[in-house]
């Protein structure tokens, strides 16, 4: 475990070494929300006072958006970027000599950007969010729990999700093309933007059996109380669930990209 | 003159040499395209699934909306295109040293940055963009051909806009050592300009007219084609303003190369 904790202490240190970035880093998730603000704002204005859209009212649709951006601020990480320029710059030998489960030493740094994201993004975003737009409180003190421990798993979930695509973006000339196509691709899958019953009838059953959805949603309703109890425990079961089959098929394919990299020497 | 045409070549062999290097690596370049495709594809489908479901957004019926967000991504592609090197250039060629290889070149610094590589697989955004609009022409009862005629040049005058800005923002790393640069945050304001104007308060109008003005390089382009009457004096004010932002970048990369001392390095 100790060596596990010193890559996520140097991952943390090496963030606090750029201070621009969070104010640089808070106004653009604050521009994010306030887009949304406004097309909900209009979009609300064509249905009756009070009414639904999607199943939310406006204020939780707001406070959807506002929660899916924090989220978002949290669990973000780049190291699917960091593996693919780590192979095409043949630094990964580096990384191989260490006496540690390269995904897991790989998973383990991005859980500690998450934890300084946490203090550093998500915390100031989520106030300042709260004090320009009338976005709500968790429905209750178990939604707030619930949520926090989904919050985790959606982390944990991203770092698996995005081990797996930086060794498949190795494969690309251009992996910056392909990890901005990853973005807008998983924003539109995970309900970031809208929530999965925007989508036409069809297509629900297959979000439902991705894993996207456990990105945002699954934490996203759990904090507005739509899903509570037992049902919210099962649907963290679900994400957990995703975790592991993810992080185990990063594994699988982390073996075989593996055997490949030692031959090219780095 | 002389030197438009000169500039004019030197575009062209730099994109025929980045071209062909590119091209070199087919099946990499059509990936490239795919999945810069399907990061389009999955934004429009946001559009489209959110506002097909409402006869209109801020007064503005469906169609107009796909028009909008659709000729948005024109000037949109065309600046992903070009503007690789400017995020770059902060880190690439200050810190690292690769701007003195620039600085020994008879050729403007800033033209150098921007087309000595391009993101050929944006050109995708400019295809689907276009089409996303022929689309919603034929849906749209009243559309004023002299607007549609004029879109493509107005495409062009938006893309000047924003990568006048983004060359701007670029050209303060002269002044300050930043590796990040406040470019994300404005990168993110370009959304604001995909969706009409009318659904905004005041103040966000004014920003995006005014301040960081991507309203004239995505919405206001559309006003004439859609006879939005209240909206079409600003239509003939997007020439000025892609002119004004080109020449105060210009300007400041001038002044900024003057100012730039070597890391030696």
């Amino acid at each position: 475990m100790r060596p596990y904790l010193a890559f996520a202490r140097a991952s943390f240190l090496n963030l606090l070494a750029y201070r621009a970035r969070y104010f640089v880093g808070i106004l653009t998730y604050f521009f994010n929300v306030t887009v949304w603000y406004y097309i909900w704002k209009a979009l609300f204005s064509e249905v009756p006072p009070g009414g639904t859209l999607g199943g939310f009212t406006f204020p939780e649709m707001l406070t959807y958006v506002a929660t899916g951006w924090v989220l978002r601020s949290f669990y973000f990480n780049e190291i699917d970027r960091e593996i693919a320029v780590q192979v095409q710059e043949g630094r990964m030998a580096m990384a191989l000599i260490k006496p540690v489960d390269y995904q897991a030493m790989t998973i383990v740094q991005s859980l500690g950007e998450s934890v300084f994201r946490a203090g550093f993004f998500a915390a100031p975003i989520a106030l300042v969010l709260l004090a320009v737009y009338p976005v709500s409180l968790p429905a209750s003190p178990s939604a707030a729990l619930l949520c926090g421990v989904s919050g985790i798993l959606s982390a944990l979930l991203v770092a698996a999700i995005n081990f797996c695509v930086g060794l498949i973006a190795i494969r690309t000339y251009s992996i910056l093309g392909f990890l901005r196509a990853k973005y807008m691709v998983l924003e539109l899958l995970s309900g970031l933007l809208i929530p999965p019953a925007f989508f036409p009838e069809k297509v629900r059953p297959v979000l439902d059996w991705l894993p996207f959805l456990h990105m945002n949603f699954t934490p996203g309703r759990i904090y507005l109380g739509l899903v509570s109890g037992r049902a919210a425990l099962e649907v963290l079961a679900l994400q957990a669930f995703w975790v592991v089959a993810l992080l185990f098929l990063g594994q699988v394919l982390w073996r075989r990209t593996a055997r490949h990299i030692e031959s090219m020497g780095g | 003159m002389k030197e438009v045409r000169r500039h004019a070549r030197l575009l062209g062999l730099y994109f025929s040499q980045y071209a062909k290097a590119r091209l070199e690596h087919r099946v990499d370049f059509f990936t490239s395209v795919f999945a810069s495709f399907a990061g389009t594809a999955a934004s429009f489908s946001v559009v489209l699934l959110l506002f097909s479901r409402f006869p209109h957004l801020g007064g503005w019926t469906f169609p107009e909306i796909v028009f909008l967000y659709g000729f948005s991504l024109v000037p949109f592609g065309l600046f992903n295109v070009v503007s690789p090197n400017l995020y770059e250039f902060s880190g690439r060629y200050l810190t690292e040293g690769r701007f003195d290889r620039i600085l020994l070149r008879p050729v403007s610094p800033l033209f150098q940055i921007l087309f000595e590589s391009f993101r050929l697989e944006s050109l995708q955004e400019v295809v689907t963009g276009t089409l996303a609009v022929v689309w919603a022409v034929r849906r749209l009862p009243d559309v004023s051909m002299a607007g549609l005629w004029l879109l493509p040049l107005w495409a062009v005058f938006g893309a000047v806009i924003y990568v006048s800005i983004f060359a701007i923002l670029t050209a303060l790393g002269f002044w300050i050592e930043d590796r990040i640069g406040i470019a994300p945050p404005v990168f993110n304001l370009m959304s604001f300009g995909r969706y009409p104007l009318t659904i905004y308060d005041l103040k966000v109008r004014v920003l995006l007219s005014s301040v960081i003005p991507f309203a004239f390089a995505s919405f206001y382009p559309t006003v004439l084609a859609l006879r939005k009457a209240e909206f079409i004096p600003f239509f003939a004010v997007v020439p000025f303003v892609s002119a004004a932002s080109l020449l105060l970048a210009v300007f400041l990369w001038r002044v900024g190369v003057q100012k730039y001392g070597s890391t030696g390095s």
